[in-house]
């Protein structure tokens, strides 16, 4: 016999721990390890005792059912830090150890009630002297418990397709004991078993049934009704621990970076930054499922520029971003915000804070600007050979069917205008894909800097 | 000139010493509050010119800087300026309807925290690139619903939209009155005009900001 994990793998409180019925290492319903975490014993003692006892008028097996049936399912460990003050409790969730291996006694023990009962069959043909009558009706009882009870822990493991399940096993559970009690009681009377006097029983039983579910409804439908309110509670309770534990990581680990360069300004600027931008996000906004939101799409790209570029001077950059509407992405925006960030990576690294980026999202056109305060630039003066402005973001918005504007001047700065039509009106992708780049005319005036409307 | 007398209110006791240190000598810091109780007997007591109110305060009602500027209603000549480090649109909204004259954040760099306390003080609105981005979205940014008449609350004309579209890219009111060739002051006069439509509208997207807040 292979002595399984105790649970005194995991790390002991100093306090006794709560009885409870772990999952891991358990042989049949996790009693014995349950109740050798609780004491603080080898598990091997407490099997041993329980073992010992069920000659003496069977105590070890009632023992057993009674703290099978109301010792609730769970790792000791972890609810004995659960059993703390809220206050107290650690947010982020403690590491679990790996769940062993388990013996299917379950299984077991039903294969065995088989051949036992066959077992007995054999013996019957075999001329033995078996009551057969109260046999029979026996076994049914026993395997309709059986199969009744059993839903209890696997309800509380298993949550999908559980409940489909759990109905079936109630069935077959409650046909069969009935069944078997009623031979049994037919049998005991003496009177045999007469199908007329078994319905007129059954139908007794169920008319008392009846009456008292009828009488018990009211405090059942209370109960389940407080179990719902109580199990909202407790989603909304993990949800905020969650959020918490989110925070505080991630807090947590940019200030012990923010210590560990100290000496680096623009490092910490930088990580201070980061951090500001997750925590708004987290607080202000409303988070969206990826790849349904442009603005989020947006954010994620001004993020990734503020975390990776610097300035001039090698400061880091923070981009003021305003953004009116949204809209769920597809091919002809996602080329917009790959020019987006090259307007953006522009203005951070060669243009002067503050950087501002403006997105409007109408009904049939999506607008970007990007504004930053530098010295500005001519366009003319970069080389049509270079793919800096002009192919990343200029052709990029052209080739979707958009226009794109620079307007740019030493007293006011950089703007970046790009304008991209969606919906309807957009051509389709291919289409716009296979059309050569080349610059419509009246596009091409668009871009001359200095002239703007 | 004099400097504008500002009280401070704001619950981080670290947040208003960097304030105060931060305002320049146009502005005199003459009391501070740290919660919706204080922060209404303080401007009642001194009735400032203007109040830099914090969005986020405890005490009261749990209305926060919404309720203070409620409650001083009857102080007259004090206008609130909001800052917080929220960017909202629930919590700019809320301030803004029951009478705050402006929304900043906290970002805001000293030198613009102190001429946006001076336009308060001579009776104009501060926006926001953001806030202006708030108003385009409860409004509609699309050009198509355009006020015709000065009196017409839930729309934008089409002037005041394009003051509104500028600030959110970023643009000052002199930046702006540049690009639409027009002075500061009408720039200013259309600015109030949006804040004065922000506080009475009935637009929906109002007023289910402010139903959020339960300001309704």
């Amino acid at each position: 016999m292979s002595t399984a994990p105790a649970p005194s793998a995991v790390p002991a409180a100093p306090a006794r721990l709560p009885l409870r019925r772990p999952d891991s290492g358990r042989w049949f319903a996790g009693v014995a390890v349950g109740l050798a975490a609780h004491l603080d014993l080898p598990v091997v003692v407490v099997r041993v005792a329980l073992v010992a006892l069920v000659p003496v008028a069977g105590i070890g097996l009632v023992l057993y059912v009674f703290w099978w049936l109301t010792v609730p399912v769970g790792d000791p460990a972890t609810d004995a830090a659960g059993s703390r003050p809220s206050a107290l409790q650690r947010l982020a969730r403690r590491q679990t150890l790996g769940e062993s291996r388990r013996v299917p006694f379950a299984d077991l023990a039903l294969g065995a009630l088989l051949v036992l009962a066959a077992g007995v069959l054999v013996a019957m043909r075999l001329g033995a002297e078996v009551d057969s009558t109260w046999v029979l009706p026996a076994l049914l009882v026993l395997v309709g418990l059986g199969l009744a009870w059993s839903q209890l822990d696997a309800v509380q493991r298993r949550q999908g397709d559980r409940r489909r399940i759990s109905v079936l096993r109630l069935i077959g559970g409650v046909l069969l004991a009935a069944a078997g009690v009623l031979l049994l009681v037919g049998e005991s009377v003496g009177r045999g078993v007469e199908p007329a006097l078994m319905v007129q029983a059954g139908i007794g039983a169920l008319a008392v049934l009846l009456g008292v579910g009828l009488v018990l409804a009211p405090w059942w439908v209370r109960l389940v009704r407080e179990l719902g309110d109580e199990r909202a509670a407790r989603a909304r309770e993990a949800e905020r621990a969650d959020i918490a534990a989110h925070l505080h990581d991630s807090v947590l680990q940019t200030l012990a970076l923010i210590r560990a360069r100290a000496d680096e300004p623009a490092e910490v600027a930088r990580m201070a930054r980061a951090q500001e931008r997750e925590l708004r996000e987290w607080l202000y906004d409303d988070r969206h499922e990826p790849g349904t939101s442009l603005a989020a799409a947006l954010r994620a790209v001004v993020a990734e520029v503020e975390d990776s570029r610097s300035g001039p001077t090698g400061e880091p950059v923070a981009v003021d971003v305003v953004v009116v509407g949204d809209r769920v992405p597809d091919a002809d925006t996602q080329a917009l915000l790959q020019a987006t960030r090259e307007a953006l990576v522009n203005a951070v690294v060669h243009g002067r804070p503050p950087v501002s980026l403006y997105l409007e999202v109408g009904p049939s056109v999506v607008e970007v600007f990007v504004r930053d305060r530098g010295d500005g630039f001519d366009l003319d003066a970069v080389g049509s050979d270079r793919f800096g402005v002009r192919e990343s973001i200029i052709g990029r918005v052209r080739r979707r069917g958009g226009t794109a504007r620079v307007t740019s001047s030493p007293q006011r700065g950089t703007e970046v205008h790009l304008c991209m039509p969606v919906g309807g009106t957009a051509p389709s992708a291919d289409a716009a894909g296979a059309r050569p780049a080349a610059p419509d005319p009246a596009a091409e005036r668009r871009t001359d800097p200095q002239e703007d409307a | 000139m004099n400097a504008v007398d500002v009280v401070l209110v704001d619950d981080h006791h670290m947040f208003r010493a960097g304030v105060r240190a931060s305002l320049d000598d146009r502005v005199r810091v003459v009391g501070e509050a740290s919660t919706v109780d204080e922060a209404v007997r303080v401007v009642h007591e001194l009735a400032p010119p203007v109040v830099l109110l914090d969005v986020h305060l405890p005490g009261g009602d749990g209305g926060g800087g919404a309720e203070v500027v409620r409650r001083c209603v009857d102080v007259p000549g004090t206008r609130f300026l909001a800052l917080s480090v929220s960017d909202a649109a629930e919590d700019v909204v809320a301030v803004i309807r029951v009478g705050a004259r402006g929304y900043v954040t906290k970002a805001i760099d000293p030198a613009a925290l102190s001429d946006a306390v001076l336009r308060v003080a001579g009776g104009d609105a501060v926006f926001s690139p953001r806030l202006a981005g708030f108003v385009l979205d409860a409004f509609g940014a699309a050009a198509g619903d355009v006020a015709t008449g000065d009196d017409e609350l839930d729309r934008l004309s089409a002037r005041e939209r394009e003051v509104m579209r500028l600030i959110a890219r970023g643009y000052t009111y002199r930046e702006v009155a540049a690009e639409l060739f027009i002075s500061v002051k009408t720039v200013e006069t259309h600015v109030s005009a949006v804040l004065r439509k922000l506080q009475l509208s009935n637009r929906n997207e109002l007023t289910r900001w402010a139903a959020a807040r339960r300001l309704l």
